[in-house]
């Protein structure tokens, strides 16, 4: 872990670059990737250090969404409170509202923990459609970023800036909250919470205590996002946001201190191209996710992390060679996947349906062939690949495993 | 290989110069639509009927003597992603963008073109809303840059008791019944309003949960305890269908009157539950039958199915677009959305169901409503039913009309 900072310092070096490096829509996409990493991490901070999964964090990313808003159209940007700060406002909501929620969530655990957190999220959202003048109703509530310290705020490069001022120095926060006392106990209270109590710690009031310090980021993550689209809709406070974190944080490894954060990033990123290329891409997302949890039970990160942490002992050279080999055979195996769906699917579609007459079946165009459904090709090389493929990850596997047998 | 890449981007290059300077730059148009997840199926009908319109009115020369673009972009289904997919919109050179779908994703889309409209003066875009049939679209978000091209709550609920009333079918007692939310709101409001004009009184008012409700039979008896004639209600998808079998379950003797009865699957799902209640939309397949027809089959023909619910509504705002642009001279640096701003509020379209038009004052269409019933006697069906829609009443887009929101307060440009 000693190239640790080194790789930190260049990762922000790119960051801070990248609105000379990428195009509009990139950079865009790079916003929001910043922002559910940021909210990824709040969400870590509970689950992964304190151990305790909230089903409902979108009522926090919500609250500080709503906060900000408000906010923005009171003060005009200007005053105690200018633009840049905004995320401020969305901090301290989501910290009291971390205190009221976290003080009765955490009075029990596990699976009772997450039914009252999914409660009171369900509670806002119910809540939330009935009481205009504060949510807005279905067009939601709008405000207009204006300028502040001399930054006009009206272009994407400076609302990027922001976020990601915002969101490194969060997770710098993060991870110095996470050294802190209070930071160790919530690993404490996420490994034996009775222990904990026996040797005289009030466990109720550090789990309301974590509880609030992670909405109060989740709440900052919603601000940035109300600031990033100048609105708040109550849509925010839809399950789907809290499962959203709950994929993303577990995908990149909720244990490990970085892994929501790239996982929420990658993921989102992951939404941003494919739902541009392909109408079924939230089946891909819940394919990797299954993926992920089947074979990666750690995370993306999680897993590197522990690769790196204790190595085969094969030596570099070996490690690797089996690595490009294992990601070869995947990508056989993921082509095949994507053919065969993606060729289903314009079987399927009703456009197609539509152009077929009586026993005449137009070809289907894909990656820039042709090729007709009633012929055996499309099939045949959909399934071939991902059949080779499968074959081969078992082969390596195998290989892995025969090694590991004659070493052991 | 790179070579021949090369090359063939240069030859690219230059047909693309050479068409540049024999025409303008072609118009584009986006459309940032819910294409996937569980509110796709509606998303999918707008674009179905924006690709069947943008054709046809390529196929009458575009404009400039230029196809049009269109770009399709995934809003995933909510503001946060309509947000970025109206940025990604505007930086690939749209200057007009369609969506429908949903309020929420409107609400936020308006928004974005406005501020985008602020920032940079100019060099403005145009949103077109299809469908997001809020009042405060129209009114206190309403901008010179929106264009509502669907009735709203107003407009539904007002023709649709005028409708049922002059079929004699709306009775003395009516009973408004609605999902808790600005829409339900709207709808609740308008009936309450019509009252007066149409001599009925509205003995009960519901506000009940939006998609949560699955057994509808305390409501109903509450219908019943009112002695309700007619229930109005602006319900849709499961609290519409649910309501409706609920009270018919219990043997209730009470028309529905509703707004979103012809949304698909809606009358395979109830079949004969729904026989005998009203709608009042933006179309009717039996009215006008030659044009009508016309229209039907040549849409079959070109998308595979017949249009129904939001689909025609789209392809005739899009048919007063299509008249709009040809108002408009293409520019050197292609099309000036204010122009076209001005062009949409005088142009007419006639559309098979009677001349459509933009009102000025807060961009709201004023079109015609067909008051219709769920029947067998229909000529088109719906879901593979024997059931359809025949046509009560149309009334014109003149008695349509409803007045502008006090709300909206519209700066025009100087």
């Amino acid at each position: 872990m000693k190239f640790g900072p080194l790789l930190l310092l260049i990762t922000v070096a790119v960051l801070i670059a990248l609105p000379w490096l990428v195009s509009g829509s990139m950079l865009n996409a790079a916003v929001q990737m910043l922002i559910s990493a940021l909210f990824a991490m709040a969400f870590g901070l509970l689950c992964g250090q304190a151990g305790m999964l909230s089903f409902g964090h979108a009522a926090y990313f919500g609250v500080g969404a709503f906060a900000a808003v408000h906010a923005m159209n009171a003060f005009g940007g200007e005053g105690l409170l200018p633009t840049p700060l905004l995320p401020l406002v969305g901090g301290a909501t989501g910290l009291i509202s971390g205190l009221l929620a976290g003080y009765f969530s955490t009075k029990r655990t596990g699976v009772y923990f997450a039914m009252i957190t999914l409660a009171l999220a369900e509670l806002m959202h119910a809540l939330a459609p009935h009481l205009k003048t504060v949510f807005g109703g279905e067009a939601g509530v709008s405000s207009f970023r204006m300028p502040a310290w001399g930054i006009g705020f009206g272009t994407l490069n400076d609302v990027y800036f922001l976020t990601l001022v915002w969101t490194v120095l969060c997770i710098g926060l993060l991870y110095l909250f996470s050294k802190t006392p209070l930071g160790r106990l919530a690993l404490g209270l996420r490994e034996n919470a009775h222990r904990l109590r026996f040797l005289g710690y009030n466990t109720h009031a550090l789990g309301t205590l974590i509880f609030a310090v992670s909405a109060m980021f989740a709440g900052i993550a919603g601000a940035l996002q109300s600031m990033n689209i100048e609105a708040a809709n109550y849509v925010v406070l839809e399950s789907h946001i809290s499962t959203a974190v709950v994929l993303n944080s577990f995908i990149g490894g909720v244990r490990v201190f970085l892994g929501p954060a790239i996982g929420g990033a990658v993921m989102t990123f992951f939404g941003h191209v494919s739902s541009d290329l392909t109408r079924v891409w939230l089946l891909y997302q819940g394919i990797i996710f299954v993926l992920v949890m089947m074979f990666l039970p750690r995370g993306l990160v999680g897993e590197l992390v522990e690769r790196i942490r204790n190595p085969s002992g094969d030596g570099i050279a070996h490690t690797l060679s089996t690595l490009l080999m294992r990601l070869a055979s995947l990508a056989i195996t993921a082509f095949g996947a994507v053919f065969l769906i993606e060729f289903l699917q314009r079987f399927l579609s009703p456009e197609y349906r539509a152009g077929v007459t009586d026993g005449n079946w137009p070809d289907i165009s894909l990656f820039t062939y042709d090729w007709s459904p009633l012929s055996m090709s499309p099939w045949a090389f959909g399934l071939g690949l991902f059949g080779i493929g499968i074959a081969l990850v078992t082969m390596v596997n195998r290989r892995v495993a025969a090694r590991k047998e004659a070493q052991a | 290989m790179t070579f021949r890449n090369f090359a063939r981007s240069t030859a690219a290059m230059m047909l693309v110069f050479s068409a540049a300077s024999a025409g303008a730059e072609p118009l584009k148009i986006a459309l940032v639509e819910t294409l996937s997840g569980p509110q796709a199926s509606t998303g999918l009908l707008y674009r179905d009927a924006v690709k069947y319109q943008i054709g046809k009115i390529n196929e009458s020369g575009g404009f400039g003597g230029e196809p049009i673009e269109l770009l399709e972009f995934d809003n995933q289904g909510g503001p946060v992603g309509a947000a970025d997919r109206v940025r990604a919109a505007i930086s690939e050179g749209a200057d007009v963008i369609l969506q429908g779908s949903s309020s929420a994703v409107a609400g936020q889309v308006t928004e974005d073109v406005r501020k985008y409209n602020l920032r940079n003066a100019g060099n403005e875009v145009l949103y077109i809303n299809l469908g997001g049939e809020a009042m405060e679209l129209t009114g206190a978000k309403c901008h010179y840059y929106h264009f509502r091209t669907s009735p709203n709550a107003a407009i539904r609920v007002n023709t649709l008791l005028d409708g049922m009333k002059e079929a004699g079918v709306l009775g003395d007692n009516v009973y408004a019944m609605n999902q808790n939310y600005s829409w339900g709101v709207d709808v609740q409001d308008n009936t309450v309003g019509a009252a007066e004009r149409l001599g009925f009184t509205v003995v009960e008012q519901t506000l009940h949960d939006v998609n949560k409700i699955q057994d509808f039979s305390p409501y109903v008896q509450r219908v019943q305890a009112a002695g309700a004639d007619t229930v109005i209600t602006g319900n849709w998808s499961n609290d519409l269908l649910l309501l409706m079998k609920a009270s018919s379950g219990a043997g209730l003797d009470v028309r529905f009157g509703t707004a979103f009865l012809d949304q698909p699957g809606n009358i395979g799902n109830a079949g004969a539950v729904a026989e005998g209640h009203f709608l009042s939309a933006p179309f009717n397949a039996e009215v006008n039958p030659e044009e009508t027809s016309a229209f039907m089959e040549d849409y079959k023909t070109v998308t595979g199915h017949y249009p129904s619910y939001v689909e025609p509504t789209t392809v005739f705002g899009l048919m007063l677009l299509g008249e709009a642009l040809k108002i408009v001279e293409p520019t050197e640096d292609g099309l000036k959305a204010a122009e076209l701003a001005v062009a949409l509020e005088n142009a007419t379209a006639e559309t098979p169901m009677g001349p459509i038009s933009m009102r000025a004052d807060d961009h709201q269409i004023i079109q015609p409503m067909i008051v219709q019933k769920v029947s067998t006697e229909a000529k088109y069906k719906a879901d593979d039913t024997e059931f359809g829609f025949v046509p009560i009443k149309v009334i014109s887009a003149v008695d349509a009309e409803q007045p502008v929101q006090d709300s909206c307060k519209m700066k025009r440009p100087s």
